[in-house]
Formats: C-alpha cells, structure tokens, sequence
C-alpha cells in the first residue's frame, strides 16, 4: 500500500492540476512521488526579473511529518539565483525548510515562500560562508543544520544527523 | 434476540473504542510512542481512537459508499489487532442490537450502519489529508483538527550530542510550544468502555439517530485555547514518556566522551593511536591519584584492552577518513602541532634522551623510537620504572565542544568496575556521533585551543599500525594524545592542556587536571613531512 506520504503528494498533485500554481511558479516534474521539480520566476520589479529557476523538492517517506528537501537545481547549466539564504550549490538557507517546517505546509506553499523570499532581496549576494559550506555540503540539504539567526542565518552551520527517524 | 446480540457485540469490540481502533490504521513508520499511554487515552476518551480513514468524502454518500471510501487497515508489523478489529467492529455492528424491537420495517428503510454512521460529518486532517469522524482531536492552541495518527508521529526533535537540548513539540499550526491535542468524545459509546452507556443507534428510529446524536458532533469552534497542562489536554511529551530519560542518556554519554582519551604512541616522528581510555571519571582519578605523577600517565592505559580499543579506534579513523569535517580538524590540530613543535622540539628531545638513558638503564625493554607498536598494559606499568617514562609522554588535549575524533567506544575489558548502562552509552555513542560530526566551531576551537596536537592522520594510516597491540611491552617513550571532547569544559582542562610546559607538575586528583602534567610535547618528527 502506498505510504502516506504519496497519498497526500497524490491529493496535493491534485490539487496543483486542478487549480494550478500560482503566478510564476510552474510544476515541470511530478513522475513519481520521490522527486518534483518547479520553475519559479519573481513576478514584477525585482532583483531577478527574467530570471527563472528551477526547484526541486525530494521527499522521503515520512512527508509531511518531517520536511521535504528542497534545494535549486544547480546542474545542466543552471544556476541558483544569488541571495544571501541560497548557496552556489542550491542548497536554501530557510528555516521552513528546517526546524521551522510544519506537516500543514505544503509543496505549493514552500515555493511561495521561496518566491517571495527573492521577491523581498535587496542585495544579490551569496551567504558569507558560501564557499566554505559548499566546499563540504552534504548532496542532501537536510543533512545540513542550518543557524537561523537574521537575515543572514548562515554563520555557522552543524551537519544534522544523517538521517531522521 | 437483541440483547444477546448486545453483549456478544461488545465482546467483538473490546479491541475498539466507539469503533476506532487502539492502534494505528495506515501509520507503518516506527510507533515510538507509548502504545499502553495511547490506549489507554484512548479508552478515557481523551484522545481519538484510531479510525480508519476515508480517502474522500462526499455528505452525499450513503452508508455504503463511506464503508467502501474507507481506507484498508495496515497490517502493521506485531500489530495485527488493527485488521481484526476492524473486521471485528463489521461483524459486531452487522447485526445492531436492537432490543425488544423489530428491526424489519426500519431496516429496509434506513439500515442504520453506525460504523458508517460515525463518519457523517467527515473532517478532513490537514496533515495527512484523510477524513475522520467529526470526532477528531483538536489542537490545544489553535483549535485545529489533526487525526491521532498525526499526533502521535508528532515528537520533540531527538537530542543529538550537539544538540544537547529538547524543545517541546511545536503546534503545527500555530508553532506554539508544548503542542497537545483536546477531545471531545461523541456523546455516546461502543467497545470499551461503553457499559451502560446508551447505544447511539439503538432503535431509535423516530429520533432520527443519525440526525440529532451523530449532528451533535459538528466541531463548535471554541473561544479559548486550554494551557498545555490542563488535565483536558494530552501533550506529545505524555505519549512519549521517555523523552527526558533519552535526553538524559545523550548528555552522559557526551558527559562521558568528555572525560575520554585518544591515546598515541609515538612511532619515529608518528603518532599512532593505540587506544582509549575511560570516559568514567572516578575510575581514572583513583587509579592516577596512587601512582604519582608518571603512574598517573600509565594508568590511562591501564584500562585499555589494547586489541579491542585499537580496533575500535580504526573503525573510527575509518569514518573520520570519509568524514571531510574530521578530517579538517585533525588536519588543524596537525598544524597547531608544527606550530608548536619549534618551541617545544629542543626541550622534549633532551629530556627524552635523558629519560631514554635512565629508561635503559632501569630495565630491558625496548627504547624510545623503537618502531614496536604495542600498547603498554597494566603489567607494564607496575613493571616499569616509573620515572623514567615520564617525560616521554605527550598529550594534547583539545578543549573542543565537539568530539576531534569521533568518540571511541572503549570496550576494555579489564575495567575494575564497569558501568552497567555502558552498552547503552555506547550504542548511543556510535549513533549519535557518525552523524553528528563536530561543528566548524570546533575547527576554532581546536586551531586557537589546542596547544599541540598530533598527526591523527597519518596515524591512521601508518604502515605498522597492525602490529599495535601486539607484545612488547614497558615502551618509554609513549606521547599520550588526548582529545577531550567536553562540550563542557572540563574544569582545567582547557588551562592546561594549552601549556606544553606543565610537566612535572604534581598530579592533580581530578583527571582532568590529570592532563595538565601530560603536556610535554615529544614529538620529535620532521616538520615538513606530512603524516599522511
């Protein structure tokens, strides 16, 4: 029997083909419950006009409990947007994404989120520890503890424990 | 007819609560909850039973199709009573009782299927997306739905050892702290617990049953939110009793860590790990106090067994080599060493030719810079001469928060007095710690702490690494490396292992200002080489 965490990928899915997603994000990829993939575009005046990304949500099997990971897409040419919460590696710095994630979030609502998190940049920079962590990030960005502290959340980071349970 | 029917359905249900289940229906993930809190939660009535969910939900559907709508129990591993009572409430709820009254003219026209009954009114979980009984836990705080099954996967972050604290569970919705559940049970009862009470669908067909009692259910959105230790509410921490024991068992085996020792032999200009010490504090303080300032040393050893330990320290170099922060960090303390080393090369190398030669003299082992490997045990220490080891040894310690190298698991057998939650502390040891690789903080803690340290590394991989442990015994000179890994500082530890020049000192009786005595540096190898 498929786990709960396809059921409620399944409904979200749903509901993503029916009412489709918001104003500039688009689902590119939604194969199989393990790996989704969206473009997400800053509508309006923005320091990334024009610039579209790719996202990518994978998901383990105690979704929604536990936090799907979302990282940008970074290969094939494609680059994360440069801000101070998102790493050259595509890994995000947002603490939705890590302590702060709830089971009521949804896939649709972390893009928002991360939409309006380019949305509201002033500066186009990349996190101040930006080479030393991707120098040794892990592949997945959950295995990463990230320190939240301000707009600039990245001071230091702890790798998580490896897998949750 | 009907009464009989009565009482045999009840004892068809003693698995169910108001046809709910006590265990999980679609949850497969490990119940790391107290399943004998939760039930009997469940029979209070404080927390929703386990229904089985429907996948959809229409108002419109009738008893069939909301029976059919239902989601297929999980046969969950060791926990079959799921399927069967569910089945059980089928065959118990088939047959209604329905004393001293005929059920033929109402049947026909309203067959009253309770178990379909209940779910009129469905409500969606907006966690899982799966519809219940209108009968639904509801969160303390925010007044929002959530299903048991949610609930109980809802838990405090596991502390980690470098997390060495425990937040109540956040509230999903509204994060606030402390997240509990209310519940208010329907207004009747079946399965357990429902002696005496009235059947909901007893025969009461002019009421319109379904109507008045099951519509009585409808959610009525309350004013105020309950304090998490209100008697009405159960908290995630209440399902899972042992959050504060599993805190405790991380901190004293970070505790433990602290107080434990990497230690190195010096092999030419090599450090080579040849074992571990205790983690217990007692343990080493009684044994160092008797021995004076160079026994002291020894008896660190002492513990070992040196097989198992070095076995034991190989696994770890193992994941320290797969592990680039550990690797960073030993490489960082490698370089403290050289940084040092200029200092403390000429003092160390006269002392230990001197200490070499009364070493000769006293006995007949081998000498200082021998290439044996071996790790000196207990024997040898009360065989060896004591002064003429003591300026030989070298040891760092490394006032980390974190553990430099992954904390080893000192299995020595010949412990005087083992502490019986070891294994424990060990398993949760080697768990916590291979995920959990120290923090950068640790770099600079190592870089600016650490008053020397040695070629880990290279130790790691030293070609005679093998034969450690094999037989000679009562070798003189004997750096002895020491990574504490107290988060929290232990008392002197971080003073003294930052003076290289503390040697000689009278041993202190805490182990830790043991170290302090340690600090003679003897590294004598070449700087520019590379360990690895």
């Amino acid at each position: 029997m498929a786990s709960i965490s396809s059921r409620r990928l399944a409904k979200e899915l749903n509901e993503i083909h029916a009412q489709g997603c918001p104003v500039g994000i688009e689902l590119k990829q939604a194969d199989d419950f393990v790996t989704w993939r969206f473009s997400i575009e800053v509508m309006g005046e923005s320091l990334y006009k024009g610039e579209k990304h790719l996202l990518q949500f994978r998901f383990d099997p105690s979704y929604p409990i536990s936090s799907p990971a979302v990282q940008f897409v970074v290969e094939d040419g494609r680059e994360a947007p440069i801000h101070p919460h998102v790493y050259s590696n595509g890994h995000i710095c947002a603490s939705i994404l890590g302590n702060e994630w709830s089971p009521v979030l949804s896939v649709v609502a972390v893009c928002v989120t991360l939409q309006s998190m380019l949305a509201s940049c002033k500066k186009k920079e990349r996190p101040v520890d930006n080479d030393r962590y991707v120098k040794n990030a892990p592949d997945n960005p959950k295995k990463t503890r990230f320190h939240y502290d301000g707009p600039y959340l990245f001071l230091r980071y702890l790798p998580a424990t490896a897998t949750r349970d | 007819m009907g009464n009989s029917s009565s009482s045999s359905g009840r004892n068809h249900q003693d698995e169910a609560v108001d046809f709910g289940s006590l265990s999980p229906q679609w949850f497969t993930g490990p119940r790391d909850w107290n399943q004998a809190v939760v039930s009997q939660l469940i029979c209070q009535r404080k927390l929703a039973p386990f229904y089985r969910p429907l996948e959809e939900f229409d108002s419109s559907w009738d008893d069939d199709q909301i029976l059919a709508a239902r989601k297929e129990p999980v046969d969950a591993t060791g926990e079959a009573g799921a399927v069967e009572a569910g089945a059980r409430i089928e065959a118990a709820s088939a047959n209604p009782p329905r004393p001293g009254h005929s059920r033929r003219p109402n049947s026909i026209k309203e067959p009253v299927k309770p178990e379909a009954a209940i779910y009129r009114n469905a409500v969606e979980c907006p966690i899982c997306f799966l519809y219940y009984p209108p009968n639904i836990n509801h969160s303390r705080c925010c007044d929002q739905a959530i299903c048991t099954e949610c609930f109980v996967q809802i838990k405090r972050n596991e502390p980690t050892t470098t997390h060495l604290v425990s937040e109540p569970a956040a509230c999903p919705y509204c994060v606030q702290d402390n997240f509990g559940v209310v519940y208010t049970a329907p207004p009747w009862r079946a399965g357990i617990g429902s002696e005496g009470s009235p059947f909901p669908w007893s025969d009461a067909p002019k009421a319109s049953p379904s109507d008045t009692r099951v519509g009585q259910l409808t959610h009525k959105r309350r004013q105020k939110s309950f304090s998490h230790d209100s008697p009405d509410v159960v908290t995630t921490d209440q399902i899972r009793p042992d959050w504060e024991a599993k805190l405790a068992a991380v901190r004293a085996a970070v505790a433990r860590r602290a107080n434990r020792r990497i230690i190195m032999r010096q092999v030419g200009d090599r450090l080579i790990p040849v074992g571990v010490t205790s983690g217990r504090v007692h343990a080493i303080g009684e044994e160092g106090q008797t021995e004076g300032d160079n026994g002291g040393r020894r008896s660190r050893r002492r513990h070992q067994q040196p097989q198992q330990g070095f076995d034991q320290l190989l696994g770890t170099m193992g994941i320290a080599g797969q592990d680039l922060e550990e690797l960073m960090i030993m490489e960082a303390m490698r370089l403290s060493l050289i940084e040092h080393e200029d200092q403390q090369r000429k003092e160390a190398e006269e002392k230990r030719k001197k200490e070499a030669e009364e070493a000769a003299q006293n006995r007949d082992t081998p000498e200082a810079g021998t290439s044996s490997l071996d790790v000196p045990s207990a024997h040898d220490e009360a065989s060896a001469p004591s002064s003429s080891s003591t300026s030989n040894l070298a040891s760092f310690t490394s006032t980390s928060s974190q553990p430099a190298a992954t904390p080893i698991s000192s299995s020595r057998t010949g412990s005087p007095s083992p502490s019986p939650s070891r294994a424990n502390l060990l398993s949760s040891n080697g768990d916590a710690s291979r995920p959990n690789p120290p923090p950068f903080s640790t770099l600079n803690a190592a870089l600016t702490t650490t008053a020397a340290a040695a070629a880990v590394l290279g130790a790691s991989s030293a070609p005679g690494a093998g034969s450690v442990g094999s037989s000679v015994n009562g070798i003189t000179n004997v750096p002895t490396f020491q990574v504490d890994n107290a988060p929290t500082p232990a008392p002197d530890a971080s003073s003294s292992s930052l003076d290289p020049h503390a040697s000689n000192e009278p041993l202190p009786s805490s182990p830790d200002t043991d170290e302090h005595q340690f600090a003679k540096l003897t590294i004598s190898g070449n700087q520019a080489s590379n360990p690895e």
